[in-house]
């Protein structure tokens, strides 16, 4: 395999401790090397290859998947970079999030990712490095310790290597697996380069891969991240919890910069296309993208209402907040129940912290409590194992025993909140594993959708039993705790259904067991079912961790010539999972139908005028300022960029046929985000004026990243009209707010919980823009008018 | 720049011993003696009746590790090796002084049926001596055996001349720690020297029972399930054991919970963790098991209860005498009615089911709020079940109206064990007690009508004017009230799934608002590490911990009670 040049990772280095001659394998090579028959005979000292304890899990698989829920892939670690491994470990096996990041704005077609990946996928010859350790072993027997090959570093004067232990296992996996690399392909998507755009990277080249297990190798990402965020600069461990959040709140931004951009193309397109568009944009949006750009908040975000009683006056004032994840304080032999209690718990506002109470107009003490009014679909709950302790004037993890169950409902719900005894069923855990919040390894432990549970620690992917999830409980020596929690939303008749399942495959695989073979095919067909991954059975977990010999990988796990037209054929008769506007979601989500859309936009539209004299005065007032002032800088923005799409328009618009789909989406996402706005004060006029070149201003616009900025910092007050439904506002301006994320806040011990930080325009009653119809807001997207 | 140390090498955990050493308690090296303490602030636990005094706190000594058990020096915490399952310290304990029975509330005197009644197969062998002294002990010396299973066993100098000495109606308490076992006189001055302790080479024992119907001052039939499956038939007087289910030729699943069947000489009932319910004659030797009737692969797992051996099979010479398949989930423990009719069996997946035991059938099926079931227990009168779980509540559940009446809500972490306090109890208010990894002990007191109000408050006292409105009319209001939930959907609704594989009613998980809730009326930290058991006598309370800490709190004396 190939070093990266310039990489000083420890998986290069060990690539040349093994003095392996770099070789690039291309698929053909590597296929004709996979079968065992024409494997080179192995060296005496070599077991017999055997099949590694994943690979016996992901037996029976079936033909390859198209919605990446079969790929298994473990993450090169460059140095520190855990953190970010097994939070995209967590999100990826996120069905709904996998899901969204994939098909937003659109899917790559098949046929270009393939062209991609038959670069970027490299496979290698599993016995290559066989043969290359069985030398070493020989040179070492032969020579004595102070021999040194020409180049091969002394690997010769250590103890002979632990074969059970991660870091010689990681060492196979990156020299046999097949490496995925990911390139920016940001382009394709018709967005700048962001870190939504090389997480969707990843996340579609591993979807769309053809083999099964590999390691992918997170590069881009990583530079993205620290191009854009100093503190992820450095080689220092990070916090996972923090970088979770910032991701999180990357999406979100980049995906309303995309959404903004494309309402300016929209609007610059000619009308019969984007008539042409509606014509194909419900078929095609329905089944394959998020058709708003609030996936991440209907995913994750939920909403905090804080009730505070001032004591002296007894008025109850509340407050709504968004979060996207809880961080609950922790105790000794406590639950996460009882923290989630905890957290809801009453709490006295007195002395120096004491409440601002407007209607007494003074600050006063008060009894403050948090409940959970919207609960997320995605649940991401961070235990608060790094304590800041005065007398050491630093963060100190806290080794308490945490128990958390596999399945949770929240009892700190207020009273009105819709379905409160919402199940939810944990599906991943994050592990650090260290003595303190400096340094120290994370790894995920993640259920997938039917192959039960798998420790994904770095480039290593391992199968695990059930139990173990529950040996991070913080009790255990070993200094292994869990970190942050996954749950998602299920229904008791999932669980059951699982937990039959779990039952079958048992049966099945002890049968199969008995019969001194496992071929029956213990997990029977491909259950596509999020919340009904049939767990591995207690008794099937006693895989022995079996010296990972590198194996020619069996070739049902890889393949043949990809892109064979019979390969092709079932992938595009297997229906391609709903996205999730398309699951049966809870009613909180703010989605639409596309025929509710119209009938509805049609009432809006009549309604326009009587609506308006609802409003409130002053938040017309307000909205119509910040509005002004996001017209005009739009405005501005396009008059500067003007002169570079003259330039552009001259090279040429770089995808003619593919920019159509991503802006026919585009105007759809528009036009859901307006629809859900409550005062879409861009008007139509404002922006026709503005001659733009259809196909360059997406670039044109995104190729200024500050004005980019720009653009997510006017359109904020626009993204959170529906999230909350706040009663009363301490807020007065919403360009007070602090940037978008600040990772550095979230380790104050203080901080209960971190919401987006993001302006929140406290409107009474916009919740119901999506509820009622008599405030539905009005449609200002001219594309839809012209159909209408 | 940071250099990250490399993670820890992977070794096994012996996970004994790991629970311990992570909480700051060193590996033993040698075999030490158990340690009696009387804390002075004493650990008082204040309720209506009175208060409850910390008698004394028995620390048991946990064995160090077997010879050929790797000392653990680097554990590796990522090591995907499954670990044997480990529990706690349990007790059982056993008086053989008839004043110190807890109370009888059961009216009917019709006695139930043995299991296997109807059986010829299982008609008891003719009874060669009347005396009932003369119990059939065990075969095979525990001192003397040569077997790899036991390890060794250290009998107490003076065994025999405490034994002749104690006072006959004093209490006898067994123990498990780890992988010794001991035998403990706790009417004895010297109650924390054991009278003997028997150490297992590598399993350990995770539950035990004893008979209460064959006990006499000279025979104690214990039975014990372990880690490996194996169980032990061990009779401490003449120091005598048989093994069943030797090195699980039957099942090889670990024994969660084991029980004598009420009013059984020979059999009793033995949960495995792999979701078996067995049940096995102490007499009979074991037999390679082959499932006698065929179960559908396809249904596997989701009738309620597959009979892979019906008590009424004709085979009944060898062991199991009956084997029941309930589901693929672990079995976390089960209790026996008080009329000895029905059973109730707590599971991981989270359900209670409840049985008619002898007529091998599943009466019903109930859902915990939410997470794994623990622990169950009846009251004494037999009306009401009390589940604990993984949502950190307990739960009473009415026996004859099936439903969910309260759930309780006052623990901050699991409850690991429920024991209803049959001396305060009488047919209209109940008290029962519970523990939690939360290091707690709470008291709880309800009463029927209390229970029916849709807020339970607290009950201090044992009101007996309280307006107790008739069973039969709340059945009728709470079985509309459920059918009313019927209706709701979401995360409520179950029953669709299982009602059409068979006739078996599931009842669908009460929303938190329409249940009431209870509150407990004491609450208290007992100690520093995870309660795991608790029990009650006539004079006293007891709690057991995960390292060994056996703490007694008198009752408060009859004056002060009033």
């Amino acid at each position: 395999m190939l070093p990266q040049p310039g990489s000083t990772t420890d998986a290069s280095r060990s690539v040349r401790s093994f003095g392996l001659r770099p070789l690039t394998w291309t698929r053909h090579f590597a296929q004709a090397a996979n079968p065992p028959a024409t494997a080179p005979p192995v060296k005496k000292d070599l077991q017999v290859p055997q099949i590694s304890p994943l690979e016996k899990r992901l037996q029976d698989m079936g033909p390859i998947r198209e919605d990446g829920s079969d790929k298994f892939y473990g993450m090169e670690n460059y140095g520190n970079t855990c953190y970010c491994n097994s939070i995209l470990q967590c999100l990826y096996y996120s069905v709904p999030f996998r899901e969204a990041v994939i098909n937003y704005p659109q899917r790559t077609p098949m046929e270009s990712l393939e062209a991609a990946l038959a670069k970027n996928l490299r496979y290698q010859n599993p016995n290559a490095y066989l043969e290359a350790e069985a030398l070493a072993a020989k040179q070492k027997a032969s020579s004595p310790p102070s021999a040194r090959q020409a180049g091969v570093p002394p690997n010769l004067n250590q103890k002979p290597e632990d074969k059970e232990s991660p870091e010689y296992k990681k060492k196979v996996a990156l020299q046999t697996l097949p490496i995925l690399e990911t390139k920016n392909n940001a382009t394709s998507y018709g967005m700048s380069e962001s870190l939504f755009t090389s997480l969707k990277d990843i996340f579609e080249s591993v979807a769309g891969s053809q083999a099964r297990i590999g390691i992918v190798r997170p590069q881009q990402f990583l530079d993205v991240l620290r191009r854009e965020h100093e503190m992820f600069r450095t080689a220092m461990h990070q916090d996972a919890h923090e970088f979770l959040n910032l991701l999180l709140n990357e999406v979100v931004a980049n995906v309303e910069t995309e959404a903004t951009k494309q309402a300016f193309a929209e609007k610059a397109l000619p009308p019969t296309e984007s008539a042409d568009s509606l014509v194909v944009v419900p078929s095609s949006t329905g089944s394959k993208s998020p058709n708003t750009t609030r996936w991440v908040h209907e995913l994750f975000e939920g909403t905090l209402t804080s009730e505070t009683k001032c004591l002296t006056c007894e008025k109850v004032s509340q407050r709504d907040e968004i979060f996207l994840d809880l961080s609950v304080d922790l105790e000794q032999h406590s639950s996460v129940t009882s923290c989630l209690r905890k957290f809801s718990a009453e709490e006295m506002l007195c002395e120096r912290n004491k409440f601002h109470c407007d209607n007494c107009g003074g600050l006063q003490e008060a009894e403050k409590r948090m409940k959970i009014k919207r609960l997320p679909r995605v649940l991401a709950l961070h235990l608060k194992r790094f304590k800041y302790t005065e007398d050491l004037q630093r963060l100190q993890k806290l080794f308490h025993r945490v128990v958390y169950p596999y399945h949770l409902r929240l009892f700190n719900t207020t009273d009105d909140a819709e379905d409160p005894d919402r199940l939810y069923e944990l599906y991943a855990v994050v592990v650090h594993i260290g003595g303190g919040p400096y340094h120290g390894h994370y790894v995920a432990i993640i259920k997938t959708e039917d192959r039960g549970w798998l420790l994904f620690d770095d480039e290593l992917v391992e199968p695990v039993d059930k139990s173990y999830v529950r040996n991070f409980f913080g009790d255990r020596p070993g200094l292994a705790c869990a970190y942050v929690l996954f749950y998602q939303e299920t229904t008791l008749e999932a669980v059951m259904r699982e937990q039959a399942q779990e039952n079958q495959a048992t049966a099945a695989a002890a049968e199969a067991s008995e019969a001194g073979k496992s071929n029956g095919s213990p997990f029977s067909p491909p259950l596509a079912h999020a919340q009904s991954a049939p767990v591995p059975p207690e008794s099937t977990a006693p895989f022995t961790p079996l010296s990972r010999i590198p194996t020619a990988p069996p070739l049902s796990t890889y393949p043949e010539e990809p892109s064979e037209p019979h390969l092709a054929s079932p992938r595009s008769v297997q229906p391609p999972l709903p996205p999730i506007p398309d699951e049966p979601a809870p009613p909180l989500s703010p989605k639409k139908s596309d025929h509710q859309l119209q009938k509805e936009r049609r009432a809006m539209e009549k309604e326009k005028d009587k609506n308006e004299k609802n409003r409130q005065k002053e938040q017309d007032l307000l909205n119509r300022d910040i509005h002004r002032r996001e017209v005009e800088d739009l405005r501005k923005a396009i008059e500067a960029s003007r002169a570079d799409s003259v330039d552009f328009a001259e090279n040429g618009s770089p995808r003619k046929s593919s920019s159509f789909g991503f802006l026919k989406r585009g105007s759809r996402s528009l036009s859901q985000r307006l629809s859900k706005e409550k005062e879409p004060r861009v008007s139509t006029s404002d922006l026709s004026t503005a001659p733009l070149l259809p196909e360059a201003v997406p670039e044109v616009l995104l190729k200024d990243a500050e004005l980019a900025q720009q653009f997510i910092k006017q359109t904020q007050p626009i993204k959170r009209i529906h999230s909350a439904q706040p009663v009363q506002s301490t807020v007065s301006s919403p360009r007070d707010f602090p940037p978008i994320s600040n990772p550095k806040q979230p380790k104050q011990p203080i901080q209960p919980i971190q919401p987006i930080r993001a302006p929140e325009p406290l409107v009474k009653d916009q919740h119901t823009s999506h509820t009622k119809p008599g405030h539905t807001p009005r449609w200002r997207s001219f594309s839809f008018k012209k159909v209408s | 720049m940071f250099v990250l140390p490399p993670p820890p090498p992977r070794y096994t955990i012996p996970v004994a011993y790991a629970a311990g050493a992570a909480n700051g308690m060193a590996v033993p090296v040698v075999e030490t003696n158990n340690i009696i303490t009387h804390p002075e602030r004493g650990c008082p636990l204040q309720v209506g009746e009175g208060t409850y005094i910390l008698q004394d706190d028995l620390l048991l000594a946990t064995p160090p590790p077997h010879p050929s058990e790797a000392p653990i020096i680097n554990p590796n915490p990522l090591a995907t090796l499954p670990t044997p399952p480990t529990s706690g310290v349990k007790l059982s304990l056993v008086t053989l002084d008839p004043r110190k029975k807890p109370p009888v509330f059961l009216k009917s005197s019709l006695p139930a049926p043995q299991f296997g009644d109807g059986n010829p197969a299982l008609a008891a062998p003719p009874v060669a001596a009347k005396d009932v002294a003369k119990r059939r002990k065990p075969k095979n010396n525990i001192i003397k055996s040569s077997s790899s299973f036991v390890s060794r066993v250290i009998t107490h100098e003076t065994s025999a001349k405490r034994l002749g000495d104690r006072d006959l109606s004093g209490i006898f308490a067994f123990a498990n720690i780890n992988r010794a076992f001991q035998w403990l006189d706790l009417s004895s001055p010297t109650k924390e020297e054991h009278l003997t302790k028997v150490l297992f080479t590598k399993a350990h024992m995770l539950c035990h029972d004893v008979n209460e119907y064959t006990k006499t001052p000279s025979h104690l039939d214990i039975v014990m399930g372990s880690s490996a499956g194996d169980i032990i038939w061990y009779e401490p007087m003449s120091q005598k054991y048989a093994r069943i289910n030797k090195n699980g030729v039957i099942n090889n699943s670990p024994v969660t919970h084991i029980k004598w069947l009420p009013g059984s000489e020979n059999l009793f009932m033995a949960s495995h963790a792999n979701g078996v319910l067995v049940v096995y004659d102490k007499e009979k030797d074991d037999a390679l098991f082959t499932p006698e009737a065929n179960g559908h692969s396809e249904e596997a797992g989701r009738l309620p209860l597959e009979i892979l051996k019906s008590v009424n099979s004709k085979n009944q010479k060898t062991n199991p005498v009956s084997f029941w398949k309930m589901a693929n989930q672990k079995i976390s423990s089960f209790a026996f009615s008080p009329d000895q009719r029905h059973l109730a069996v707590v599971l991981e997946d989270g359900s209670l089911r409840l049985m008619d035991y002898l007529k091998e059938e599943v009466l019903d099926i109930f859902r915990s709020y939410y997470g794994g079931l623990i622990c169950v227990c009846w009251s004494p009168d037999g009306k009401y079940i009390v589940t604990g779980g993984q949502d950190d509540l307990l739960t009473i559940w009415s026996f004859p109206e099936r439903k969910v009446v309260a759930r309780c809500q006052g623990h901050n972490s699991w409850v690991s064990s429920v024991a209803f306090d049959p001396w305060r109890c009488d047919q209209k208010t109940y008290r029962f007690g519970s523990v939690g990894d939360d290091c707690r002990l709470l008291l709880w007191d309800f009463s029927v009508g209390m229970l029916h109000r849709p807020r339970a408050h607290q009950a201090s006292t044992r009101n007996r004017s309280s307006i107790v409105l008739p069973n039969s009319q709340n059945a009728n209001r709470h079985r509309a009230d459920s059918g009313d939930n019927r209706v709701r959907s979401d995360s409520n609704g179950t029953e669709n799934y299982n009602e059409n594989l068979d006739q078996t009613p599931s009842h669908p998980v009460e929303p938190r608002s329409r249940t009431a809730l209870l509150p407990p009326i004491m609450s208290k930290i007992v100690g520093e590490d995870p309660t795991c058991w608790l029990g009650f006598q006539k004079d006293c309370i007891m709690t057991s911990s995960l390292e060994g800490h056996i703490r007694t709190w008198d009752r408060p004396s009859e004056s002060v009670k009033s």
